[in-house]
């Protein structure tokens, strides 16, 4: 186990430079962005003395390398600082609106890897075949087709034809699972279709790699059934391939939440990140930023610690 | 000087006659039983509401935009009332108020009237407030107050503002963000005086709960102080930011009203039997704004020959699907400030276009710098602007850029010679005046006070009579149209879908809902 944890120290290390570098690139896009938060927050009422006292006030007058400095000093001991227009604490923003992203992000992965894997096997194993031509169709169709516009679809067919699911909204899985899981169920689905057309794609490809390859063929010539060779040694083989694709779709789900939590009205950190963006709202662009970062690079890393047990040569490597 | 001196007769038209006796005539023809159910609200229920934008505060001293009027009439009530139809004031916190001399407001406060936490609302109270709209280093409404001069307490329940000049338009202006009360303990007990999130006023509803950007939740206040009032239990405001998603919680019975709308949801709504679809007069207007210190626009004739350019019907027809109203001027024409005989002054007129500009020494056309705004709408609107003043050679250089950066660019860098955005909102039609066209106004890139506008804007606010006011007003709105200070296109509407059940809902002439008398169908 010393391997993984060096490689689980190793990456750790790894995290701080990444946190800056990347949270110091989102602060200069939103920063270089012309137009001035002093304006939006003067309001419709605005005045040039207002705007300039509103600059000096928020600090939005010094230049962009010291308001960065000030704001991870400010991190560095804790405090993600508060959101310019709302004065809600960061941090508090971020907690009341994870739960919403993190079980939509869950379900979409648990249901894309509940429907995707199965078809990539399907279609491995009955490659050329109809049900192969026919997944891989419908593969790059979910590909193809984006989330937002197939969710609005679903709320139309689902939830204002026959009123199945709720067209809009969101429950804290906390205050009543059942209910959250109902609401987030169209949402999830919108969400899932990518994830499970490039589980499917992955696998596919991955197991027929492993198939074709010579251990296999050896196995075969062993006398090994079909089924014993897929389950003992193929998929075993592809296992990594799956986590680590799964593990990538956590990005690829984040990203595509900032859309679908916009069509759903679901208040989680997509929308949370698209307003503050759009209002310059630095400190929760910054904040939520960070967390996305954070969250990624652990993501990745649980991965591959994952990845290190089932294939000891993976924690030499990295 | 007269008591309620700003009365105002709302504008009375054949078309608001017709469709009152309409009114009254279907009324009449319905069962006595279901008439008087008709009129008889019912007290319970919880209205749902979804808006498009999170209020910056609650605090109607640091909130900014417009919409957040949807929370703060709920939660505080203003010194003095309005009809929301015609901006008419009527009494509120203060039952009377008078102009003893030009300069000098006298408001007499209802008594025994509490906040929300119990503490009585008095003159005291009143002076408070105003001191700190126009001394808070927070404050974003010390433009509305520049002209107090300073604010006594003549009486426990009489506050007497004294003013530096005339301005025969604060009692409008106390309808809005600076006649909002806020209670002086709760302000005193919060941390740096700041209650963006914690609002204690005197209206008929009390706050609850404000989850950022998600949801507003407030409570039926069991000791308003007007009798009966409110009917509603609580409100519910769930912040959706997408206009389609809002629409939609309506349609699909997960909501009660959906509010701040477009024209596209309201005509898909109209295809519903199932929600009402509202859209009402309103002072927001889309315009362009002009910087008419530098060539071309300080020819007069260049930015006549744009007025007449414009084919405003159409745009109305196909931007607004027909539910604003084309203008040459600031407001709809039945609103008691606009002359009816200018407001449509520039009609569409290609060749007496191309003719100004070819006087002006642009016979071969001329390029306009103009910023926009980068949303689907506005997008929209600025092609078809466009391609309108094209047909004249006016070829408009259009860069879509967010609201801040287009309001930083143009009017604050000053680069490009226009802009095009909505503009108004405002209780009194002086304040829009003034802030589109004064020389030291922000929305006034080239900071250009042209001859003659000063003593018709005075003139505006030291008319105290309603009739003089109203000339006032008429005589301001020809001169800025003669001079072409901006290109006024359309009015907006107030525009919001509900379901049946929900009765009594006005959205009004500033998009500012009241939900005292709201009331819902059992």
């Amino acid at each position: 186990m010393s391997g993984i944890t060096g490689m689980i120290v190793r990456r750790l290390w790894q995290l701080l430079p990444v946190m800056v570098v990347a949270t110091f690139v989102v602060f200069s896009l939103v920063y270089l962005v012309p137009g001035d938060p002093a304006i939006i927050i003067a309001g419709d009422y605005a005045t040039e003395e207002r705007i300039a006292e509103i600059r000096q006030i928020f600090g939005f007058d010094k230049p962009m390398i010291v308001q960065y400095g000030v704001w991870l000093t400010n991190v560095l001991q804790g405090d993600l600082g508060k959101s310019l227009y709302s004065g809600e604490a960061v941090t508090r923003l971020i907690v009341d609106r994870l739960p919403h992203t993190m079980l939509l992000a869950v379900y979409g992965l648990v249901i894309g890897a509940a429907i995707g894997i199965p078809l990539g096997i399907l279609a491995a194993t009955k490659q050329g075949g109809w049900a192969d031509k026919v997944i891989t169709t419908l593969v790059s169709l979910g590909v193809a087709v984006p989330n937002f516009w197939l969710g609005i679809l679903l709320v139309s067919l689902l939830a204002l034809g026959w009123k199945i699911f709720p067209a809009t909204g969101a429950t804290s899985f906390f205050d009543n699972p059942a209910e959250a899981i109902y609401y987030a169920t169209l949402p999830a689905v919108a969400l899932s279709t990518g994830v499970v057309a490039v589980l499917a794609r992955q696998v596919r490809s991955a197991l027929l790699e492993v198939l074709g390859s010579q251990y296999i063929r050896t196995l075969r010539a062993k006398g090994l059934s079909q089924r014993s060779i897929l389950w003992k040694h193929g998929l075993r083989n592809v296992a990594a391939t799956m986590l680590t694709i799964t593990g990538l779709q956590v990005n690829r789900l984040f990203s595509s939440a900032v859309v679908l939590e916009a069509v759903f009205a679901i208040p989680g950190l997509g929308s949370l990140i698209s307003y503050s963006a759009l209002n310059k709202d630095f400190p929760v662009v910054q904040g939520v930023a960070l967390f996305l970062v954070v969250s990624v690079i652990l993501t990745n890393l649980i991965v591959d610690v994952v990845s290190a047990v089932l294939d000891p040569r993976v924690a030499a490597a990295t | 000087m007269t008591k309620h001196s700003q009365t105002r007769m709302p504008g009375l038209t054949r078309r608001t006659l017709l469709a009152g006796s309409a009114a009254l005539g279907g009324a009449l023809m319905l069962p006595a039983q279901v008439r008087a159910q008709a009129a008889q609200p019912t007290r319970g229920g919880t209205l749902r509401i979804t808006m498009p934008y999170n209020p910056a505060a609650i605090d109607p001293m640091t909130g900014r935009n417009l919409p957040d009027f949807n929370t703060l009439y709920a939660i505080y009530d203003a010194l003095i009332d309005f009809d929301p139809d015609t901006l008419e004031l009527k009494p509120g916190l203060a039952k009377s108020w008078n102009f003893p001399d030009p300069t000098t407001l006298v408001l007499d406060l209802n008594e025994g009237i509490e906040f929300h936490d119990g503490t009585p609302f008095n003159a005291e109270a009143v002076k408070f407030n105003l001191d700190r709209f126009i001394n808070d280093e927070r404050s974003n409404v010390k433009s509305d107050l520049t002209v107090v001069d300073r604010v006594e307490v003549t009486a426990p329940n009489q506050v007497t503002l004294k003013l530096k000049i005339p301005n025969a338009g604060l009692p409008a202006i106390l309808s809005n963000r600076v006649g909002c009360i806020i209670s002086p303990a709760s302000i005193k007990a919060a941390e740096g005086g700041n209650v963006d999130r914690n609002p204690v006023g005197t209206g008929p509803f009390k706050f609850v709960e404000w989850r950022d950007n998600d949801v507003i939740r407030v409570e039926r206040n069991p000791n308003y102080w007007q009798d009966g009032l409110p009917y509603l239990d609580a409100i519910e405001f769930r912040i959706i930011n997408e206009l389609n998603t809002g629409a939609r919680a309506v349609t699909a019975g997960e909501a009660d009203l959906a509010l701040n709308l477009a024209a596209q949801q309201i005509a898909v709504a109209k295809r519903s039997n199932d929600v009402v679809a509202v859209a009402t007069p309103s002072l927001v207007f889309y315009t362009g704004s002009f910087n008419y210190a530098i060539p071309p626009l300080n020819d007069l004739r260049v930015r006549q020959a744009m007025n007449y350019a414009l084919n405003r019907e159409d745009l109305n027809r196909v931007l607004m699907l027909g539910l604003g109203e084309p203008t040459s001027t600031l407001f709809p024409k039945n609103f008691w400030a606009t002359d009816p005989e200018t407001a449509n002054f520039y009609t569409h007129d290609i060749d007496k276009a191309k003719s100004l500009l070819a006087e002006a020494g642009f016979s071969g056309g001329l390029d306009i710098p103009t910023w926009g705004w980068p949303d689907q709408a506005s997008v929209q609107r600025q092609e078809l602007i466009a391609s309108q003043l094209a047909e004249a050679g006016i070829r408009l250089k259009i860069t879509p850029v967010p609201p801040a950066q287009a309001m930083q660019s143009f009017f604050i860098e000053k680069r490009g010679i226009a802009m095009l955005a909505p503009q108004g909102g405002l209780p009194d039609p002086s304040q829009i005046y003034e802030r589109l066209f004064a020389g030291n106004a922000l929305r006034n890139a080239g900071k250009v006070e042209l001859d003659g506008f000063r003593p018709l804007m005075d003139a505006t606010v030291n008319s105290f009579e309603p009739e003089a006011r109203k000339q006032a007003f008429h005589q301001l709105q020809r001169f800025v149209i003669d001079q072409a200070l901006h290109l006024p296109q359309y009015t907006s509407a107030g525009m919001a879908i509900h379901s049946p059940k929900v009765k009594d809902f006005k959205f009004g002439l500033i998009t500012s809902p009241k939900f005292h008398r709201v009331w819902m169908e059992a």
